[in-house]
């Protein structure tokens, strides 16, 4: 160690010991009934028109953690991800009634103004969905609509958000081409970093790895994995391995209802209900 | 376990032929110790010699059970019930593994005090007795795995400090013995060495029941005092 | 399995049911091409003429200068080149906000109200609506009560065709936009009319640019309207407010003339607005085919 310069030192792992003591201290990801909550959904129900798409749904969404939904297709985990930013407002034969509380305001019967909660809350969708303007463009837009910023002060906003999204050194030279023009997990990750810029609370994830390839997923997941320290996450995702991969807390939901939800590692080794444990192990249907 | 079937025909393929595969490799185990035993109270040489010659296959199970792990880890990636049966059975067959070379110990010393003096061995029926227990307890624990039974493989645990006990009786006569009568001293270390070894497969079983309180359960019962492990197994 | 295996495969070159289908397949090429030929013929047969009969009058610099002539006398085209120019400029550029407007109605904001089911009906029935009917109205509500013929009036009647065509495509591009971006964009906290303005008309703005060419493309050779609106006009006129020359009308009079040298004007106009039209399409083509 004492041959590497300085730079390389910064690098360097630390010991193990002080991973340890950290792993015990703020990172320990706290049983369900314990943790800190960003976002408390309590009662929740959720229709289409006539049909009944969440029931009762309950829980509390970790601040600072990673939470992931699970479940067969239609069981309603993306439904439970767009009522958190009013997504489903656009459509009006779609309504939500019940809690989501966040700061002690309940999103769902608040007078806020919609747009101020979606800024608080951010989403990354299942396809990459880059803005057609340039990638500079893409990242200032949702920043423009809420902060007057310099020149400079746009130009390092957006090189940060890039960065966070490990994106910048891909883009650096070419900003001003449009954001369309990258590779799908670029493109990913584009939408994740204009996302981060407007500085939200809240990170939702809807299957945001499903369109890529495996080496854009690792460095999507890495992404998240960064994220974390920043943000509260939600991610929704078909893929179990990715939810056992990323995520602190795990929610296995089932035609609309909330079935179990505890710490990743419980839900993906000593699962409490069987039909978790069918699901995860592949004898559902 | 799941009373469904997995989705997947194949992936319920290798984890039924890799369950088989422990329990065969437990039955030929099992056929070891009481060769062995058998081979300590008559000194048959030829059984002796078979003892030897089967550890090899034990060897092999374990090789090849290990190796199936990893393809259906590979493979399929398995969680909850399933991660934990692979993650038994990976261990499981390291305790056979370890029991197959005990009987293989006990079969060549046995073979060493008959050369000594044809006798010795016969007079120590505590070692024949904490044997069955010994051989009992792993069938259980191996019957318990094949039922995912963690009621019967918690008995197995109570079971294991009959063993110990006898091996204390048994370490208390050879002291006697050897006091009385220093020129048995060669003979009766090796006895102990037998002695030991019967104990050591006793603490094999109990792994193994163990990993199926694991494998059933979920909790990891392992450096747990036996109170504790009841009050967690009658808990639903 | 074995039961299967022994069952010979069906999947030969003498199989019946193959050669019949192969047999269907090229007796409906032939009849594809005949059609294909059969419309052709005509277009290259009509392109042809023109180009035969005014491709002489075309390359004569004095169609693009002088005026139009009484029978007899010498002369050219510009007065009727210039007033169609400023007539098609004008009804395009009334039409095209109004359509677009009207379309990014449709599209963004009354998807789900029954307004946009009626409008968008209502607006079909505009674009298939023959033009002549669109003169005779302009001609009724304008033309009559101001009592004289007006270039604005050929405007006018003009921008009701350019209208639902602009509306059409307006609405068909913007629903072609992606639902996800539009989400996208919300979720970043966006108002709906900075979506709009920001996000799907810069998504659909080569569809929509293609639209207006071809509304202008439509305009430009259109003959009825302007017989009420606009009329004709002997001299050269930058008066709005009166009538004012235009190629078609032109067109439609020197044809109907019994004069050999109207004739061949005739025939240099009618090349002239087809090859303007041709251009247009091509263009708007060409912008659209980039922008996949």
């Amino acid at each position: 160690m004492s041959l590497t310069n300085a730079s390389n030192a910064t690098t360097a792992p630390r010991p193990m010991i002080q991973t340890a003591v950290r792993d015990a201290s703020a990172d320990e990801t706290l049983p369900v009934a314990d943790l800190k909550p960003k976002l408390r959904v309590s009662k929740l129900n959720f229709y289409y028109g006539g049909f009944h798409a969440l029931k009762n749904v309950t829980l509390d969404i970790a601040e600072r953690k990673v939470t992931a939904f699970i479940g067969p297709s239609g069981c309603g985990k993306s439904t439970l991800l767009r009522t958190f930013n009013r997504m489903y407002s656009l459509y009006p034969e779609q309504r939500a009634e019940g809690e989501i509380l966040m700061d002690g305001e309940n999103l769902i019967t608040t007078k806020q103004d919609v747009s101020l909660i979606r800024a608080r809350i951010g989403m990354v969708f299942q396809k990459p969905t880059p803005f057609p303007m340039s990638i500079y463009d893409n990242i200032a837009f949702g920043v423009r609509l809420f902060e007057r910023l310099s020149r400079r002060e746009m130009d390092e906003r957006v090189e940060s958000a890039l960065g966070r999204a490990a994106l910048w050194n891909e883009v650096k030279d070419k900003l001003s081409q449009s954001g369309q023009s990258l590779s799908g997990g670029q493109q990913q990750r584009l939408c994740i970093a204009r996302g981060i810029a407007i500085k939200p609370e809240v990170l939702l994830l809807d299957e945001p790895c499903s369109a890529l390839d495996p080496i854009s997923t690792a460095k999507v997941e890495e992404l998240i994995h960064e994220l974390k320290s920043d943000y509260t996450v939600v991610i929704v995702t078909h893929n179990m391995q990715q939810a056992a991969r990323v995520s602190d807390y795990t929610a296995y939901m089932y035609l609309g209802e909330l079935i179990e939800y505890d710490i990743t590692d419980t839900i993906f080794i000593t699962p409490k209900k069987s039909q978790t444990e069918d699901y995860i192990t592949g004898r559902f249907g | 376990m799941g009373v469904t079937e997995h989705i997947s025909k194949q992936f319920e393929a290798d984890l039924d032929t890799t369950r088989t595969r422990v329990l065969q490799m437990g039955g030929l185990v099992e056929a070891q110790i009481l060769a062995a035993i058998q081979a300590f109270a008559t000194g048959d040489a030829a059984l002796v010699a078979q003892v030897i010659e089967n550890d090899a296959r034990v060897n092999g199970y374990e090789v090849a059970i290990d190796g199936a792990c990893n393809h259906i880890v590979v493979k399929r990636q398995p969680a909850a019930s399933d991660l934990r049966l692979i993650m038994a059975i990976s261990k499981i067959v390291t305790d056979l593994e370890r029991i197959g070379d005990e009987a293989e110990k006990i079969a060549r010393m046995s073979k060493r005090i008959h050369e000594q003096g044809a006798h010795h061995a016969q007079r120590f029926p505590a070692i024949r007795h904490a044997a069955q227990i010994a051989v009992k307890n792993l069938r259980q624990a191996l019957d318990a795995f094949a039922r995912l039974d963690a009621a019967s493989a918690a008995e197995v645990l109570k079971e294991d400090s009959a063993i110990d006990d006898e091996f204390r009786s048994v370490l208390r006569q050879l002291i006697t013995y050897m006091m009385e009568d220093p020129r048995t001293i060669s003979a009766s270390l090796d006895t102990v060495w037998v002695a030991k070894a019967i104990e050591r497969i006793g603490d094999h079983a109990k792994n193994i029941a163990e990993q199926v309180i694991y494998i059933v359960k979920g909790t990891d019962v392992r450096h747990t005092s036996f109170a504790d492990i009841e009050r967690e197994l009658s808990k639903e | 399995m074995s039961a299967a295996e022994q069952v010979p495969s069906a999947i030969h070159s003498g199989n019946r049911l193959y050669r019949e289908r192969k047999r269907t397949n090229f007796i409906l090429l032939v009849i594809s091409g005949v059609a294909i030929g059969f419309g052709l013929f005509w277009l290259v047969w009509i392109l042809g003429t023109l180009l035969y009969e005014g491709g002489h009058a075309l390359a004569r610099a004095t169609l693009y200068y002088q005026m139009t002539p009484p029978p007899g006398a010498d002369g050219g085209l510009a007065n009727a080149i210039a007033g169609s120019l400023v007539m098609v400029a004008a009804g395009t550029l009334i039409g095209t906000p109004v359509g677009i407007l009207a379309g990014t109605y449709l599209a963004e904001y009354g998807r789900h109200g029954w307004l946009a089911g009626a409008t968008r009906f209502l607006n079909d029935v505009l674009l298939s609506a023959p033009s002549i009917v669109i003169g005779l109205f302009v001609y009724s509500v304008y033309v009559a009560k101001v009592k004289h013929f007006s270039a604005w009036a050929g405007a006018l009647a003009l921008a009701m065709i350019v209208v639902p065509v602009v509306v059409r495509t307006t609405d068909d591009m913007l629903k072609l936009v992606p639902n996800t971006l539009r989400e996208a964009a919300m979720a970043l906290g966006c108002p709906v009319w900075k979506m709009i303005t920001s996000i799907t008309y810069k998504a659909a703005r080569v569809g929509i640019l293609t639209g207006v060419l071809l509304a202008v493309a439509r305009i430009s050779g259109e003959t009825a309207p302007l017989l009420f609106t606009a009329l004709n006009n002997q001299f050269w006129s930058t008066n709005m407010n009166a009538p004012m020359a235009n190629l078609p009308v032109v067109i439609f009079q020197f044809a109907m003339s019994p004069y050999e040298d109207w004739h061949r004007l005739a025939w240099g106009g009618a090349a002239l607005i087809t090859l303007a039209v041709l251009v247009l399409n091509i263009l708007a083509r060409a912008l659209f085919r980039k922008s996949d």
